[in-house]
């Protein structure tokens, strides 16, 4: 399972995200667009947003935190 | 974990028109029913945290509900999303995340508050005290504290894009979406001090931060202020609108509805709204507290009450005039302490 989030140092959903993913057991790359620029042109790119978090799992784009959503995406219960 | 006082020396202070209530610890702990509580506090930022501390150096068991979806505030509140807080005593100068931390580990360290991160759906009367639903559970309260506070207000959508641009360039937090925004040009909607201090904050990314205000002159706090003057970077531009935002995958500009600079049209990569605040009191209208024209939960300036009885209310969801965090926190208190002499009154 493929899970990569976007991220800024200062976001707390961003943090709020990343602890979902932890307390749920799920491996994660995260990216700091703060300070890659290329990173946040790659994520702007995929996903068309410019705004953080934006969570790639398993091919579905996540904008925002979204428990729900996050939970469909990694087949959670 | 801290030291968690029970008081027992209530007799010191007591309320000049209400008689003098009794130590009230055995009506409003109830340790047999987890989903019992003596007051049920909806919304975890700084008013609701500083009430559940507060509630609990009193005797009373308390459960602070607060839930985080899309890109609803986090436990912490508001605060979370300010860059730097200067204007709270014992901390010179720190972030709002961290500030928020600071308050939310100190509540937590009462064994008498319990933080849940759900949803309220809703809050009903229910003999002597009160039912509060969420997505998750079924709670009840003897009493109820409202410290839902606001969320941000959205450009109207007869601002042509607004909508259709959000998060492509459209953006409510500088805090969060500001380091995209290295080496570009960008504009902040507002005239308040939040607003001057998301163009503060830009402005550390940005080569240009354009402030478009609708009135006549922006509003920050004198000290804000002189610090917008002095950066270089910002440019203010008074009595305007943005009547469209333009663009193609992202933002590429405005459309303002007065000519700046010889056009109507100005280029901006980005766009950061802080047009103010939507009070959060729906969930207290069923039970028929009373609100003023904007929505604020009405309540006695001295005691936090609302106009039913046993439900208070604190911080930025009220019709309070000062709305920062060192007075919400202030509200919170002083809501936890107007609680316990009520329910010690009921006997």
């Amino acid at each position: 399972m493929a899970v990569k989030i976007y991220t800024t140092s200062t976001c707390q959903w961003c943090k709020k995200t990343k602890a979902f993913l932890k307390e749920n057991k799920v491996a994660f790359t995260e990216v700091d667009v703060g300070a890659n620029a290329k990173a946040g042109e790659e994520m702007i790119e995929k996903s068309g947003q410019s705004g953080v978090p934006v969570t790639i799992a398993n091919g579905k784009i996540i904008v925002g935190f979204d428990e729900g959503k996050l939970r469909e995406a990694l087949g959670l219960k | 974990m801290a030291n968690v006082n029970t008081v027992t020396t209530k007799k010191t202070i007591p309320k000049a028109s209400a008689p003098v209530a009794k130590p009230v610890t055995k009506h409003v702990s109830s340790k047999s029913n987890p989903s019992e509580f003596g007051i049920i506090i909806i919304g975890a930022g700084g008013s609701g945290l500083a009430a559940g501390m507060y509630a609990a150096r009193l005797g009373m068991t308390s459960l602070i509900l607060g839930a985080t979806q899309g890109y609803d505030l986090p436990v912490g509140g508001v605060i979370t999303t300010t860059h730097v807080v200067e204007n709270y005593p014992g901390f010179t100068t720190l972030t709002g995340p961290e500030l928020a931390k600071h308050i939310e580990d100190h509540t937590r360290t009462y064994k008498e508050v319990t933080i849940k991160e759900e949803r309220v759906s809703s809050v009903s009367k229910s003999g002597k005290g009160f039912v509060v639903k969420t997505g998750k559970g079924e709670y009840n309260g003897k009493m109820i504290l409202f410290a839902t506070g606001t969320k941000w207000k959205k450009l109207p959508e007869s601002v042509k894009g607004s909508k259709e641009f959000e998060n492509k360039g459209v953006h409510y937090c500088a805090l969060c979406d500001g380091p995209l925004y290295k080496n570009k040009i960008v504009s902040v909607i507002g005239g308040s001090d939040s607003a001057a201090k998301d163009a503060l904050l830009l402005a550390e990314h940005a080569t240009k931060v354009y402030i478009i205000y609708r009135g006549e002159k922006i509003r920050p706090e004198p000290i804000n202020l002189k610090r917008i003057e002095a950066n270089k970077k910002i440019e203010v531009i008074n009595s305007t609108n943005i009547i469209e935002v333009k663009g193609e995958k992202l933002v590429t500009g405005v459309v303002l509805d007065k000519v700046y600079k010889n056009s109507k049209e100005m280029k901006l990569d980005g766009i950061f709204v802080a047009i103010g605040h939507i009070i959060l009191s729906e969930l207290a209208k069923p039970l028929g507290v009373k609100l003023n024209r904007k929505g604020e939960i009405m309540i006695n300036h001295m005691t936090s009450e609302t106009s039913v009885p046993g439900v208070f209310a604190a911080g930025d969801v009220t019709d309070k005039v000062f709305k920062q965090l060192i007075t919400g926190v202030a509200d919170g208190c002083t809501a936890a302490h107007s609680a316990w002499e009520w329910i010690a009154e009921q006997g």
